[in-house]
């Protein structure tokens, strides 16, 4: 059943994907004759036949997703698209201390392994990255090196 | 030293004429809209090492990448807007994006164009064992019939690399769009494609020449007004063989549209005494460009002066709208 | 060939004085540690440290032996989070995790990490031989190579491939397709027309390598991980202290010897790197191995070499072109490339004879770093094979960290970082659903070099087709595709071999 629900909102996306590769990719003029249209459209057409193929004979047995893993997994997707958010504005050091710490403590770690893990990670990650490496993290409201 | 000294001393004048905007630069940063080691890092070099005695600290250089530099550009217009630190590298190829709105709405006035790293030239470029020993040979060969040559370059259909082959193929009386074109994935490959055959004429440019001066190439042409200083006083013009094709790809910086005038002035000051200093000039020269010292105003003309041509080109090969 | 000697003599003079050999050390120590961060791999490892090497002032010949040292470092560094972790490091380490991965969940970190470090070491070493003694001659097959032929080279590519099929091959291709289809979004690189990009700037020079190999990989691990944990289903793995044997290196010879010829000629061409030569040596390894071998992905030692050897050679192999031509191959070479010319050496024909002193010292410095890549990094692999035994509460997130440091330090655009959780929710779905990522890795990989050499060849022909058919290389290219797909299935049919057994030994 979830192989078949998967190629439908696959099949869904790659119809969408085909269309605008048959009516609005254009090149003003083009020296081959494809053309930037032709080979996304032959994707298209060869992905539609693999999903109708998948239709017809789905294979997976199931999809177990317990609602305990579900909401694991929501919250870690919630971490990291707020560790992406804060990642520039906060610096590297204060949104990995809040990830790293927020992260391991809802893994299983004590909160004080958590705050030291952060402490750890954050600073540690810092000078290791930007002092001894020299790369670019972005250094947000703390001075950085 | 002295030299050294004297560029200080100018500096220092420089900023004074400026006056109180002195305390606005205090870190500066030269952007790379790129990943690390492509030109716009080399751009970045050229202010980075040419002006170490000018600045207030050590200029630090930083990537913004993706989009082709689509991304620094918005975000020189959105957040960075009055940065003072920050100038932000652009090339020839940066104008030509701008103008057919791979950058998004924006327009010529959305950046204040700063002052010049320096310039390379326009190359037309075959085998050493090619046929075409002039650029009149070439000529000839293209107006009998545009598409008994192939020409490559290193980027795609309405690139700066591509525009050079349409220049050629303009000044021989041919449609570009009738010519036959490989379009490579950069200068490299297609260097690589002229030497294995599968292209006959490399549109590429001067500078990287410098390490295939030994026989294996011939360069028909530098699409340059005058011809260039050693080891490229050989190569002849395409002016001086009566074809009218000029390429100059510049490389500058710029700076976010709503910087004040007073740092603008500030930072145009500090470029003009740049452009003066033999150590300067020798970064230039070091990284592959030829001298463009160019700043403020007269920089700003340079770039529309340029964008105006690139325009031509685009509107007649039907890549934009003809306002 | 007495050239060749005089000149590795004085490359070995240059390479070995104790300044430079301390370089070499040093250098290899540091590009293991930025190669083990995913994403920095040694292209962005060389073109992050480029500048600071410039800035200590030393030498041209010293600078430059830095610089391979931490290429090779970083080359090997992307081993360590492949093999462990199942994140690859870079491009060509994708193969690296098919097999490596799974001998570390079966106890066997230290014997992957250290058959990975011999792999390497062998690839580079024959590589560099190859190059001292063919190098030129082997530059003008390399520039000859037309995009018609880089057609076929991509047809047998994907020829090999197709013995990545697992349980069910529609999946496989679907796959396989995904990955060409997230690969043309982007400005088109013959027309420089856009497509799919919605507007969105940051999507205009299309999604980055980088970016899909961290996102499908490491965030889809991380996400599997979690998910594990969640069940309680993480086993704890025992610190093993298992190490490479010579049965292990007898058993892989052959395995090595091809690989490496394969990875340094990929890697003599232009245009095609590490990820192109690891996959197809993986996928001729497999085409190789009896039909009802079912090792590979299991953790088999063969699946493991052969992309670690033809990695490095491809390393190798790509400074042909560059030294001999001054054409660069591969980003990396690029950036080498553009570190000769900051030192005001321009490489080419004449490289050799006005500055043999930085040509011949590099190439023994390559020999050097080789073999001092091997003695840092043997001893170390207990050490590294530890960081399996951290608890998976902070295994967890330092993935995440070291992500995110590896993304951001080289693409520094944060809206790379929301792809990279994209893709990790994609790879994770389509893991859970039986999908191998591999395929997907690959059509990303070879659809945009296949593409674009398609419509190269056919701009070059003015649209005839006959172009495909025009020189011997692609003949024998699309013959050898041919026995590649007909041999394994001819040969199953009438005999059984018994390797399979005796491979778990």
């Amino acid at each position: 059943m979830s192989d078949r629900i998967f190629a439908a909102a696959l099949g869904i996306i790659v119809l969408i994907y085909g269309w605008i590769a048959l009516n609005t990719i254009k090149a003003p003029f083009q020296y081959d004759p494809l053309g930037p249209e032709s080979w996304p459209q032959l994707l298209a057409l060869v992905m539609l036949i693999c999903l109708a193929l998948l239709l017809w004979r789905p294979d997976a047995a199931g999809f177990d997703l317990t609602q305990p893993s579900a909401l694991r997994l929501l919250a870690m997707l919630g971490l990291l698209i707020g560790y992406a958010l804060l990642f520039k504005p906060l610096g590297f050091i204060l949104a990995t201390f809040a990830f790293a710490a927020l992260n391991s403590r809802m893994l299983g770690a004590s909160w004080r392994g958590a705050l030291a893990f952060g402490f750890g990670m954050g600073v540690g990650g810092y000078v290791i990255s930007a002092g001894l490496l020299d790369l670019n993290l972005p250094d947000g409201p703390l001075p950085g090196f | 030293m002295s030299n050294k000294t004297t560029v200080i001393l100018a500096a220092m004048m420089g900023l004074g004429l400026a006056g109180t905007a002195m305390a606005e630069i205090t870190k500066p940063e030269c952007v790379a809209p790129a990943k690390p080691g492509g030109g716009f890092d080399l751009t970045c070099r050229v202010v980075q090492t040419g002006m170490e005695a000018m600045l207030p600290r050590a200029l630090e250089v930083t990537f913004m990448p993706g989009g082709i530099g689509a991304v620094a550009f918005n975000e020189f217009n959105t957040s960075r807007t009055d940065d003072p630190n920050a100038l932000v590298a652009f090339s020839t190829g940066s104008i030509l994006n701008l103008l057919v709105g791979k950058y998004g709405e924006y327009s010529l006035d959305d950046a204040r164009w700063l002052a010049g790293a320096g310039v390379d030239y326009g190359a037309v470029i075959v085998k050493a064992d090619s046929p075409f020993q002039t650029l009149a040979d070439l000529m000839a060969a293209m107006s009998a019939d545009p598409t008994s040559v192939v020409l490559g370059a290193g980027g795609s259909v309405g690139s700066q690399d591509w525009m050079k082959a349409a220049l050629i193929a303009k000044a021989a009386g041919a449609d570009p769009k009738a010519m036959r074109y490989a379009a490579f994935d950069g200068g490299g490959e297609a260097l690589a494609g002229l030497l294995g055959g599968a292209i006959q004429v490399y549109t590429g440019d001067m500078a990287e020449m410098a390490a295939h001066l030994d026989g294996s190439l011939r360069i028909l042409a530098a699409l340059s007004e005058e011809r260039l200083p050693a080891p490229y006083a050989e190569v002849p013009t395409a002016k001086e063989q009566g074809v009218d094709a000029v390429w100059p790809i510049m490389r500058g910086y710029y700076l976010g549209k709503n910087v004040s005038d007073a740092d603008y002035a500030t930072w145009v000051a500090m470029f003009t005494t740049a452009h003066a200093d033999a150590g300067f000039q020798k970064v230039q020269a070091e990284k592959g460009l030829f001298p463009l010292p160019l700043a403020g105003a007269a920089f700003d003309a340079a770039v529309r002066a340029q964008a105006d041509t690139l325009k031509t080109l685009a509107v007649e090969a039907g890549l934009m709208p003809a306002n | 060939m007495t050239e060749v000697f005089s000149g590795l003599a004085t490359g070995f003079s240059v390479a070995l004085q104790p300044f430079n050999l301390m370089l070499v050390l040093f250098g290899c120590f540091f590009g293991t540690l930025i190669g083990a961060l995913p994403g920095i791999g040694p292209i962005n490892g060389v073109a992050i440290l480029l500048p600071i090497a410039y800035s200590l002032g030393f030498p041209p010949e010293s600078a430059l032996i830095l610089l391979a040292g931490i290429y090779y470092g970083a080359e090997y560094g992307g081993r360590i989070s492949s093999i462990l972790l199942n994140v690859p490091g870079d491009a060509g380490a994708v193969m690296t995790t098919l097999d490596g991965n799974p001998m570390a969940r079966n106890g066997q970190a230290g014997k992957a990490l250290s058959l990975s470090a011999l792999a390497s070491f062998i690839g580079g070493t024959v590589a560099v031989v190859l190059m001292t003694a063919f190098g030129p001659l082997l530059a003008q097959f390399g520039v000859g190579f037309q995009p018609s032929d880089y057609v076929a080279l991509m047809i047998f590519a994907f020829a090999t491939l197709a013995s990545l099929v697992g349980a069910n091959p529609i999946k496989t291709l679907i796959g396989a397709v995904l990955g060409l289809m997230l690969a043309t979004i982007g400005v088109d690189s013959n027309t420089g027309v856009m497509r799919f990009t919605f507007g969105v700037p940051d999507l205009l020079s299309g999604i980055d390598f980088l970016v899909v190999v961290i996102g499908l990989f490491g965030m889809a691990e991380l996400f599997h991980l979690v998910e594990q944990q969640a069940r309680g289903a993480v086993k704890s793995i025992p610190v093993d202290r298992t190490f490479v044997s010579w049965a292990d290196i007898l058993y892989v010879r052959w395995t090595l010897v091809r690989a490496s010829l394969i990875g340094f000629i990929v890697g003599v061409l232009p245009g095609t790197g590490a990820s192109v030569a690891s996959a197809v040596s993986y996928g001729v390894e497999r085409r190789m191995a009896a039909p009802d071998d079912k090792m590979f992905g299991q953790g088999d030692r063969r699946g493991l070499a052969a992309p670690e050897a033809a990695n490095n050679a491809s390393a190798g192999g790509a400074m042909v072109p560059m030294l001999t031509l001054g054409i660069p191959g591969s980003g990396t070479t690029a950036i080498l490339l553009g570190a000769l010319l900051m030192f005001n050496i321009t490489p080419g024909p004449q490289l050799f004879s006005q500055h043999p002193e930085i040509a011949w010292g590099l190439i023994a410095s390559m020999y050097i770093g080789n073999v001092a890549l091997l003695v840092i990094n043997l001893p170390m692999v207990g050490l590294f094979a530890r960081l399996l035994t951290i608890p998976q509460h902070y295994l967890t997130p330092l993935i995440a960290i070291l992500a995110f440091i590896g993304i951001y330090t080289i693409v520094g655009n944060p809206f790379d970082l929301y792809m990279i959780i994209a893709l990790g929710c994609m790879g994770w779905l389509l893991r859970k659903l039986d999908f191998s990522l591999a395929p997907v890795i690959l059509g990303f990989v070879l659809g945009a070099l296949f593409e674009d050499n398609l419509r190269r060849a056919l701009s070059i022909s003015g649209g005839d087709w006959g172009i495909l058919l025009s020189t011997w290389e692609s003949y024998l290219l699309y013959a050898l595709s041919m026995g590649v797909v007909i041999g394994p299935w001819w040969r199953g049919r009438p005999r059984r071999r018994g390797e399979g057994a005796a491979d778990k030994a």
